[in-house]
């Protein structure tokens, strides 16, 4: 009997013509967050089955929870022996160690030429267990112990503990998306449910030296970091605001400072999604939170681009999104007290109900198109990996 | 020199050395500072603590930065009894931990707390049928030592965690690990709050740590600034904490292989004195071979150290903490006041040779020979 990892598939196993492109994405994905183990892995249609060193199981276990596309992780065993006598024996092997009182054994039987009937052979396991271990019954309503053993076609599989994995799509398979990452608490939890729906995300962030500092650019690499951790790897695109920012501090009326801004930053996005074949945007706006996300002002803004923008969290509650950022272990960085290019310069009253034809006139004062070309142009990429070993301070360290 | 006292306190290896000198003369700025060379030694400190807590399997965020062990006991045991009051006044500990534990404790029952003291068995084991009797509703922390700091007996925390969690859930776990990491694999995730010095695995005196699970409230013991470490205030001690981090990496490869040279050693010093009948060996089968300790029926223990260090032969009574006095590890286990008054403690290291122990007992020998003839 061997101990291994098995994977089973969530919402996957829907997928018919295509299940091999989004398995084989899966198991790529999988490899990548598990490039400082060593492992085997192995697949078939159903699950997938990972061999790890012993002492590195609770690590790996716990790598595998960040990844998309997992419905379940479960620890079990493997045997090809399938006569009866060796299930009942390996069946009590496992459950000699475990400490407890009722018992369930759940039979599951894939191949369906195997003599036995999964009922027939619960009874079988069941009665050798009771027979051979001490102070146990059996109880299949609420069973403290829950044995499930599957007959498989070229194995049987034993397995007692599960653990839920994230769900979602592997990621990758659905395209590329650049996220607007400000850092704010919004914005990583966007792309962390991006992330989920198979998208693999990269990002853009908006830097306006010396009204920004490093630490505000750290923390919004450190919430890269934190996506990276379910997207293997992020391209992070840095792009200096400064100049735009400025012209756009002297030359446009107050109250329509954050609308230009926005639009102006929703161009360069699209420009730099473009040259990166990515598909949507992706950003963090919430309806109604602020006066830029106000639906007249998201009208306003949005008029500038023709590639889709995705909100996934549009209507969420603050709260609501809140807890997803402490789930993702976002939160404390994200509050983190750093300007960043929004919240420097915001007016007393900017306009709640901005009109395009407005913004259109205001624009015209600046020649935006050249400061922007010259912005898209010279963004700096970072690219951030998730299991980056503090390279940086390999000689202190 | 033969120093056998590496449980006292470990030179600090020559790679950490050179991790402070860098530290301190490239990294000036205030961790907390807001210009660039506060945000470059900011930093290193992220990436030192990320370190920590990957070897460790625990988040960042959980490691609080001490003056050491003694600071980080207080900070957890205090911390935690202040903290929940409202829940209950019942504290248990073990016969067996350093005498820092001991004296934290008798501040919190001058104060209000009750401590229990859980029985061991003849092996020096927590006697888990008499931990289970003591944990009750009130019980807010269990603190029991991962190993034993004068015979190296090691505790199953795992075990003890299943022990007490069952009884009351709430309880919270705490384990000073000071003598553990470095030397054998420890699992954070069994405890609560653990405990952990430099200066034990050939790192910096003067840095230590606290790790507590994000899920425990503590009250600080000091109060300073509210940025970052509003547990333990003040301008972090990068240099140190740098080192540290170095330090537990270093100690933290081939735990296993150092375990099996040192067991060697610690076999042939103790096959050597046994042929003395008047020399009892103080060692169960949950010592860690790192710590040998022995009685000298026949001579006291602080004339047999001073007549090794003539001989430049460094050993200790019992722990350092408490020279001079009688083992109490030693007492819970033999129940035997003489023999816990006549301990010696060797330890040793990865850094000992078996050139360097079979000088110890030629050294040993004549030194013995001479003083037990006196008698």
């Amino acid at each position: 009997m061997e101990k291994l990892i098995i994977i089973k598939y969530g919402e996957l196993s829907t997928k018919k013509d295509n299940i091999g492109y989004f398995l084989n994405t899966l198991k790529n994905n999988i490899e990548k967050t598990l490039s400082n183990f060593n492992y085997e892995i192995s697949l078939d249609i159903g699950r997938m089955f990972i061999n790890v060193e012993e002492n590195d199981l609770e690590k790996v276990l716990k790598e595998l929870q960040n990844v998309f596309g997992i419905h379940e992780i479960i620890i079990g065993f493997k045997d090809s022996n399938f006569d009866i006598s060796a299930i009942k024996e390996n069946t009590l092997n496992i459950l000699k160690n475990k400490e407890f009182k009722t018992f369930k054994i759940n039979t599951k039987r894939s191949n369906k030429k195997y003599p036995l009937k999964s009922m027939e052979i619960n009874n079988i396991i069941g009665s050798y267990i009771l027979k051979n271990l001490k102070d146990i019954k059996v109880d299949v309503l609420n069973p403290e112990v829950l044995m499930e053993v599957e007959i498989r076609q070229h194995e049987v599989l034993y397995y007692l503990e599960k653990i839920p994995g994230l769900g979602g799509y592997p990621v990758g398979t659905l395209g590329k998306g650049l996220l607007m990452l400000s850092g704010g608490i919004d914005s990583p939890v966007a792309g962390f449910l991006a992330i989920k729906r198979g998208i693999k995300l990269e990002a853009i962030y908006f830097e306006s030296p010396p009204h920004t500092s490093i630490e505000a650019k750290n923390k919004v690499l450190a919430l890269a970091k934190i996506l990276a951790k379910y997207n293997a790897t992020i391209k992070v695109h840095i792009v200096n605001f400064t100049n735009i920012q400025e012209a756009i501090l002297k030359n446009i009326p107050n109250d329509y400072l954050i609308t230009i801004m926005r639009r102006m930053m929703y161009r360069i996005s699209e420009r730099i999604a473009h040259k990166n074949k990515c598909l949507i945007l992706v950003n963090g706006e919430s309806i109604g939170q602020v006066a830029s996300q106000t639906l007249t002002s998201i009208n306003c803004i949005n008029e500038v681009v023709k590639m889709p923008v995705i909100r996934p969290v549009a209507c969420f509650d603050k709260l609501e999104i809140i807890n997803y950022a402490k789930k993702i272990n976002s939160y404390e960085t994200s509050i983190l007290p750093y300007e960043d290019c929004c919240t420097i310069f915001v007016p007393k009253h900017p306009v709640i109900n901005p009109k395009v034809e407005k913004a259109i006139e205001y624009e015209k004062l600046i020649d935006y198109e050249a400061l922007i070309t010259e912005a898209t142009k010279n963004a700096l990429i970072i690219n951030i990996s998730a299991n980056e070993n503090n390279s940086k301070f390999e000689d202190i360290l | 020199m033969i120093y056998l006292d590496y449980s006292a306190t470990t030179p600090v290896s020559y790679e950490v050395i050179d991790t402070i000198n860098k530290v301190t003369k490239e990294y000036i700025g205030n961790p907390n500072s807001l210009h660039s060379l506060g945000v470059k030694s900011k930093e290193l400190m992220e990436s030192a603590t990320n370190q920590i807590a990957n070897i460790f399997n625990v988040s960042a965020g959980e490691i609080i930065y001490t003056s050491g062990s003694t600071e980080s006991n207080n900070l957890a045991l205090i911390g935690v009894a202040l903290a929940n009051r409202k829940k209950g006044n019942h504290i248990i500990v073990s016969k067996l931990e350093h005498p820092s534990i001991y004296n934290i404790c008798n501040y919190l029952e001058s104060i209000g707390f009750e401590i229990s003291y859980v029985k061991n068995d003849s092996e020096g084991l927590i006697d888990f049928d008499d931990l289970k009797r003591l944990v009750k509703d009130s019980t807010i922390l269990v603190s029991i030592c991962a190993v034993n700091s004068e015979m190296g007996i090691r505790q199953p925390l795992k075990m003890i965690r299943q022990i007490v969690k069952k009884e009351n859930f709430g309880t919270l776990i705490h384990s000073d690990m000071t003598q553990a990491i470095g030397k054998v694999s420890v699992n954070l995730h069994d405890v609560d709050l653990a405990s952990m010095s430099a200066h034990k695995i050939y790192g910096p005196k003067g840095i230590g740590l606290l790790y507590k699970n994000s899920n425990v409230n503590i009250i600080p013991l000091m109060y300073g600034t509210t940025k970052g470490n509003s547990l333990r205030p003040g301008t972090p001690a990068l240099p140190l904490i740098a080192a540290f981090s170095k330090a537990i990496r270093l100690a933290n490869t081939d735990i296993e292989k150092k375990e099996r040279f040192i067991n060697l050693l610690n076999e042939k010093i103790v096959e050597h004195l046994k042929k003395y009948p008047h020399i009892l060996i103080n060692k169960t089968k949950y010592s860690i071979p790192h710590i040998l300790n022995i009685s000298i029926m026949d001579v006291m223990s602080e004339t047999f150290i001073h007549a090794l260090e003539k001989k430049e032969v460094y050993v200790s009574t019992n722990t350092a903490c408490s020279s001079g006095e009688l083992s109490t590890s030693v007492m819970a286990i033999y129940n035997d006041l003489n023999r816990s008054k006549h301990t010696i403690r060797i330890s040793l290291s990865k850094l000992t040779t078996t050139d360097e122990v079979n000088r110890f007992l030629q050294i040993f020998d004549e030194e013995y020979k001479k003083l037990s003839n006196l008698k």
